[in-house]
Formats: structure tokens, sequence, C-alpha cells
């Protein structure tokens, strides 16, 4: 983990992306992070840097805490390409389909194991993304075969405009009715949209 | 046994050679499907049986992929594939611009088109679908063996190529008694 990041470096960063973004600067989508910092810090002090971390569409703040240097996470940004942000040198991995990144998280985790390695994958998901096929079989998979991953669901209950929970009429996930040793979660409410920083920007 | 399938096993043979190549999917392991009989001589420890659920086997295979592993993702039917179309053609065929890596993790992809003597298994067991997957797929090289002579040196390339595009291999379930 890249300890210099705080709650309040982190927001602050994303508060620069969100300018940028609504100046009209970057011809891209982005998906802001805000108020998962201390979730996910808490997350990454048990990564290391030769741990894999493997993201969705929303993966400003893991690039960063990974250790990826700011300069660099900005500048991939504003070329236009937050929503699959990918460091290979730091093995930061992210896909901004539903769900793509989950079972790509296995097939690492399952090297490793095979490597005989102490690498660790860290996979960073959503609350609607573990409520889907592939991630439940992900974490059954990973569980059974007792792979070298951890999957971290960040709950903010909605998948855009979308509620969790009342789409599937329950009022608790999954990850909530059967714990795993594998999945690792918290809750928290972000002030941004899905998509964007607030402003409609036309490009 | 015929020609089709004695190449077939040598390719495979030849795949295993590399100590990189994994091959997974269903009926690797054990017996079930034609496509098995040509990873008989395979040593066990290679040869990793899934559940099914081919998205899920394509998102390992990728995952494999990235951590330096060359794997041999097997569908017996192109019908079966389709149901991994998301990691292969968002994922596996995207990689490349998406990590920007000069060299990008490969894939070898097996599978065919289902048999259609003497048991007819209808029409959602013998689709082939080898020029959609062209279109979809302009990163990947498609491939479809037509004839017992492209079969090693097709999966020979597969292999040995080291620009990183991953290749999907094609067979004829009708050819094995070729």
């Amino acid at each position: 983990m890249d300890t210099k990041w705080t709650v309040e470096s982190l927001k602050n960063f994303e508060s620069e992306i969100g300018d940028i973004f609504n100046s009209g600067k970057i011809k891209a989508p982005v998906h802001l992070s805000d108020g998962n910092e201390e979730g996910l810090i808490n997350a990454f002090k048990n990564v290391s840097s030769t741990d894999w971390v493997l993201c969705s569409w929303r993966s400003h703040y893991q690039a960063l805490l990974k250790g990826v240097p700011a300069e660099l996470v900005k500048s991939e940004i504003i070329s236009g390409r937050s929503i699959s942000l990918c460091f290979p040198q730091h093995k930061v991995f992210s896909s901004a389909i539903v769900g793509g990144h989950v079972s790509i998280s296995v097939g690492i985790a399952m090297a490793e194991k095979n490597n005989n390695s102490k690498n660790h994958v860290w996979c960073f998901l959503g609350d609607m993304t573990s409520e889907t096929g592939v991630a439940q079989t992900s974490i059954r998979y990973a569980e059974t075969h007792d792979l070298p991953i951890t999957f971290v669901i960040e709950d903010n209950g909605l998948s855009v405009l979308t509620d969790t929970r009342n789409v599937w009429a329950s009022t608790h996930l999954r990850y909530e009715e059967i714990k795993s040793s594998k999945v690792v979660s918290f809750k928290y409410k972000s002030k941004y949209p899905h998509a964007g920083a607030g402003v409609r920007v036309q490009f | 046994m015929g020609k089709y399938q004695i190449e077939l096993s040598k390719a495979m043979e030849l795949l295993a050679s590399n100590d990189k190549t994994v091959f997974i999917g269903q009926s690797v392991a054990v017996a079930g499907t034609a496509m098995r009989t040509t990873l008989e001589n395979i040593n066990s420890t290679r040869l990793i049986e899934m559940p099914v659920d081919e998205d899920f086997q394509m998102g390992i295979a990728n995952g494999l992929a990235i951590a330096g592993y060359i794997p041999v993702s097997v569908f017996p039917r192109w019908n079966f594939l389709l149901l991994a179309t998301n990691q292969i053609v968002n994922h596996l065929d995207k990689i490349k611009e998406i990590s920007r890596l000069k060299i990008p993790p490969k894939v070898i992809i097996r599978t065919g088109i289902g048999s259609v003597s003497p048991l007819h298994p209808g029409p959602q067991h013998t689709g082939d679908f080898t020029e959609a997957f062209k279109l979809m797929c302009p990163n990947i090289n498609v491939v479809r063996l037509d004839s017992y002579e492209q079969v090693v040196p097709e999966y020979k390339l597969a292999l040995e190529r080291e620009d990183g595009v991953s290749t999907i291999l094609v067979e004829w379930g009708d050819k094995y008694a070729d």
C-alpha cells in the first residue's frame, strides 16, 4: 500500500479530476469515488506491492493506493482511459464490463497458487456485481480451491441509479447472508453521480 | 483413428511441450467428449477440469494468461463458446488496447463444429460462428481447421508466435474419422 494517501488527499485528488472533467477537458466518461476512502485505506493495509489489484470502472483510488504515481493516474484519466485503467507494471487491471474482472481475478489467483507464490489477488467489486452469477461462482470456486484471493465488496447500494436491494427484492444481499473467508465488505455513500462530476458536459 | 484426430493429438502434445501451457475446460481431465481423446497423452497435472460456466472458464483463462501462463481453453462446441463471448470479445480481444502492453497475454482457444453423423444433435450443437468471430475479434486470429494438414502448423503458430496474438482454432467434429 502507498501509505502517503489519506482520506483527505484521496478526496482532493478526485475533486481535482471532477473539476477537470466539468471543464470539458476529459473526452471520456469518468466514475468518481467518494465516501469509500476509509474502507479502501483499511483494505489496502494488507496489500503488498507484489500483490494484484483488479477493479471495475471506478478505480482511481485503488490505483493510487496500490502505488501507481498520482501523475500517471491523472494522465491516464485525462487521456480518456478512466473506465478501464490498467497499469501492468504495478499489477493493476480494470474492466469496464460488469463482473468482467472478477473471474479474471480467479485465474490470476489460480496461477499464483500453482506457482506456490505468496502473492495475493485483491478483487474490488460493487454490490450489484456481487450478486451476479459470475461473482457468486468466483467466490465459491475461490473458497473450495482455497485460492489466494480476497473479494472486497464496496457497497453503496446502487448500480447507476438502480437500488440493488430493491431489484433483488431483498433487504440483504448474498454476501450479507452467506459469510465467506474470501470476502470483506464495507458500506458507503458517495456524493458523486454514477458517471461524471455533476455537471452536464457536452462533447 | 483418422488422420484429423491423429493430428489433433500431435498438436496437443506440441502445446504440452511448453511448460507454460495448461488445458482448461469441461472433459479435459476426464472422458466425455471427442476432444478428450486427443488429450489422453497429456500429463494429468496439465489438465484442469472446470465447472460448466463458460464465461467463468474464459475469465480464468484470461487471468492465467495475465499471470504468465499460456492457457488452452477448450469448448467442445461453438454453441457452448458463445456463453464465453464477453470474456473473448470484451476482454481478450481488447487487452492490448486496454493495457497498452506491446506483447499482451495470449490464450489459445479450442472449439469445434458439432458432428452431424452418426447422430445429429440439432441446431443448438452444430453452429459454426467462425466468420462472426472474425468480425467481432479483429485482434484474435480465428482459424477453421478444414483439413488435417492445417492442424499441427496452426497450433504451432498459435503456441510459438511472440506477438501476443491469441488464437481461436475451430475443428470439425465430423472430420475425426477422416
